[in-house]
């Protein structure tokens, strides 16, 4: 006699720890996309370049979390929080699993090494997709120490590419908007 | 072998190759469940009497062709795809077979996307993974040996009104079927031979020195080019040399397979901005800049460099090559191999940009438009798989050495 006990159901644990440090990473990241925008001039000439109705779902598959940034009809950029019911997303970006975001969000892969492995999906248009990245890249290099970032990304601005003014008024100004709002 | 963590890789596109391989597109498209399919092509194909042979190949047969479109522009436009696409619904055409090179297929995949999944905007489905649904069967017959567009999943297609080249990514975009058949490029001028050819051979040279490679795109990229590099100039040399040209085909679409699935690098970033710009012919931006991505990139990825040495030169020049030089001396082969088709074609085939010359003898990029050039490179997807960075600076330098035609001074690649 075969009772239902002997086909248990069985319901995947849930990785809370990899996705809370996911979603903090999002948030600091969401927030970096929106102060550097006011105050560092290659980020903002990258968002420039983004269309006016530019809104960007960077999410982790299947179930997030989800960092939500786009244009205001003031055309700035705003952070939009954790979650895009209602908004109208132009060009989602999807990091395939959690642990393929585990290993961009903690370094072990740059962005470039990550998309060159497949780990993002992208919906929509590509050239923004390629700016995206490109503040991503920007906003690690302002926000993180030059030991980290280097492992983020590909090449590391020298000093005729950045200077170092422009890196640490930027790098403050950023982690103040960060912290302030 | 470098062995990536992580990859994916996906090739569905039946392949027929041979000699009398178009006779079977009835069989194959009555397996698709289809009985009149609609024909795109060129003036160019149609002009050399490709469309008879391909006629002549299906009489006999059930099938009817519904329409045949002989009007697609070098460069596809989104106009062509939205007039083709009432055609074939006007005409209740039910699968297309695209007869012709890289823009033909691509308008092809533009406008079985409207014909499938409906509506009359093609923008709709712009960008990656916007085709979500099984398009109608799609049958590619190219005609150059070239852009491998029948194995990829990608179409270009141009928006003249605002300016754009739109890009369709999507695996519903991958042809059911490849046909490679010689007969298909036997009129292909000389020119148009070589440059086509070095456009496959840096596909392959790219999917394997990029960042994306992987084992399955290797092994397809390292025979496409030993099938490039020992067949070119024979077919250049001999055109009724059918072997080598169907040798040329299998080439191009295995560096099809290959960059589908490993993307390529700065060679393409550059060659699509100057695509762009001033209008070149893309196998002849490719078959330039080729050297000059390899040399930039040499301090990142000099031993994958050092493997193209064996199928780029046999097994000989591989083993008589200390270590340290291949990486150099498959470059230096390249180059030679620009030479000698410069040579072959009576000079047509362009070593540098300052040769670029339109059908009017008139030069098509100008010094002053580099930096147009180096702005638009700036913005192009390919640049995120290239193993170094690039910024402005940079495809500047590069640029400057390709206009003139001299090797890259790598003392003065910045290194990450």
């Amino acid at each position: 006699m075969i009772s239902h006990n002997d086909y248990p159901e069985i319901k995947p644990k849930k990785k809370l720890i990899k996705q809370i440090y996911v979603w903090i990473i999002m948030l600091v990241f969401g927030r970096a996309f929106q102060a550097a925008s006011r105050v560092d001039k290659g980020a903002k000439a990258e968002f420039d370049a983004m269309p006016a109705d530019f809104m960007l779902d960077f999410y982790v598959m299947p179930n997030g979390p989800h960092m939500v940034v786009g244009k205001d009809d003031n055309g700035r950029i705003k952070y939009y929080g954790w979650n895009p019911a209602g908004k109208k997303i132009t060009l989602f970006m999807g990091i395939k699993h959690l642990e393929a975001g585990i290993k961009m969000f903690t370094f072990q892969e740059s962005s470039c090494t990550a998309v060159a492995r497949d780990r993002l999906e992208v919906d929509g248009d590509l050239p923004v997709a390629c700016g995206v990245l490109r503040i991503m890249d920007l906003l690690e290099v302002m926000l993180l120490p030059k030991i980290v970032t280097k492992l983020g990304v590909k090449r590391y601005p020298k000093w005729s590419q950045m200077s170092p003014l422009r890196k640490w008024a930027s790098r403050l100004l950023v982690y103040v908007r960060l912290t302030t709002g | 072998m470098q062995l990536p963590g992580y990859y994916e890789f996906c090739c569905r596109v039946k392949t027929i190759s041979g000699h009398s391989a178009l006779e079977r597109i009835p069989e194959a498209l009555e397996k698709l469940g289809a009985k009149k399919p609609m024909i795109i092509t060129d003036k160019g194909v149609e002009g050399a009497g490709l469309i008879k042979v391909l006629n002549a190949a299906m009489k006999g047969s059930k099938v009817k062709v519904g329409a045949v479109y002989d009007n697609v522009p070098p460069d596809s436009d989104i106009k062509v795809v939205h007039a083709v696409s009432k055609i074939y619904c006007d005409k209740g055409c039910d699968a297309i077979i695209a007869v012709g090179g890289g823009s033909v297929i691509d308008t092809a995949k533009g406008t079985n996307i409207l014909v499938s999944l409906g509506g009359d905007d093609l923008m709709r489905y712009a960008g990656a993974g916007a085709v979500k649904h099984k398009l109608k069967p799609l049958i590619a017959v190219p005609t150059t040996s070239g852009t491998g567009s029948e194995m990829t999943l990608v179409a270009v297609i141009a928006d003249y009104e605002r300016n754009l080249k739109l890009a369709f990514v999507s695996y519903f975009l991958l042809p059911d079927i490849a046909i490679l058949d010689p007969r298909m490029t036997k009129t292909l001028p000389p020119a148009i031979t070589a440059f086509t050819a070095m456009d496959a051979m840096t596909h392959a040279v790219e999917a394997y020195t990029c960042m994306a490679k992987n084992p399955l795109s290797d092994s397809a990229a390292l025979i496409a080019i030993q099938l490039i590099s020992q067949n070119v100039l024979n077919v250049i040399r001999n055109p009724g040399d059918m072997e080598g040209r169907l040798a040329l085909a299998n080439g191009s679409a295995l560096a099809g397979i290959a960059f589908s699935n490993s993307m390529v690098g700065m060679v393409h970033t550059i060659g699509h901005a100057t695509g762009g710009a001033c209008h070149v012919p893309h196998g002849v931006c490719m078959s330039i800049y080729l050297p000059y991505g390899l040399e930039y990139n040499m301090h990142r990825n000099g031993n994958l460099t050092a493997e193209l040495l064996y199928p780029l030169a046999g097994a000989r020049v591989y083993q008589a090559t200390p270590r340290r030089e291949r990486a150099e001396k498959a470059v230096a082969i390249i180059r030679q191999l620009n030479q000698d088709l410069h040579d072959a074609t009576g000079k047509r085939h362009a070593r540098c940009l300052k040769e670029i010359f339109d059908r009017d003898g008139k030069q098509m990029v100008a010094k002053e438009s580099l930096p147009l050039i180096a702005q638009k490179a700036m913005g192009d997807a390919s640049q995120f798989y290239n193993p170094e960075d690039l910024d402005f600076k940079d495809f500047m330098f590069v640029l400057e050495a390709a206009y003139e035609g001299v090797p890259l001074d790598r003392r003065r690649v910045k290194k990450g």
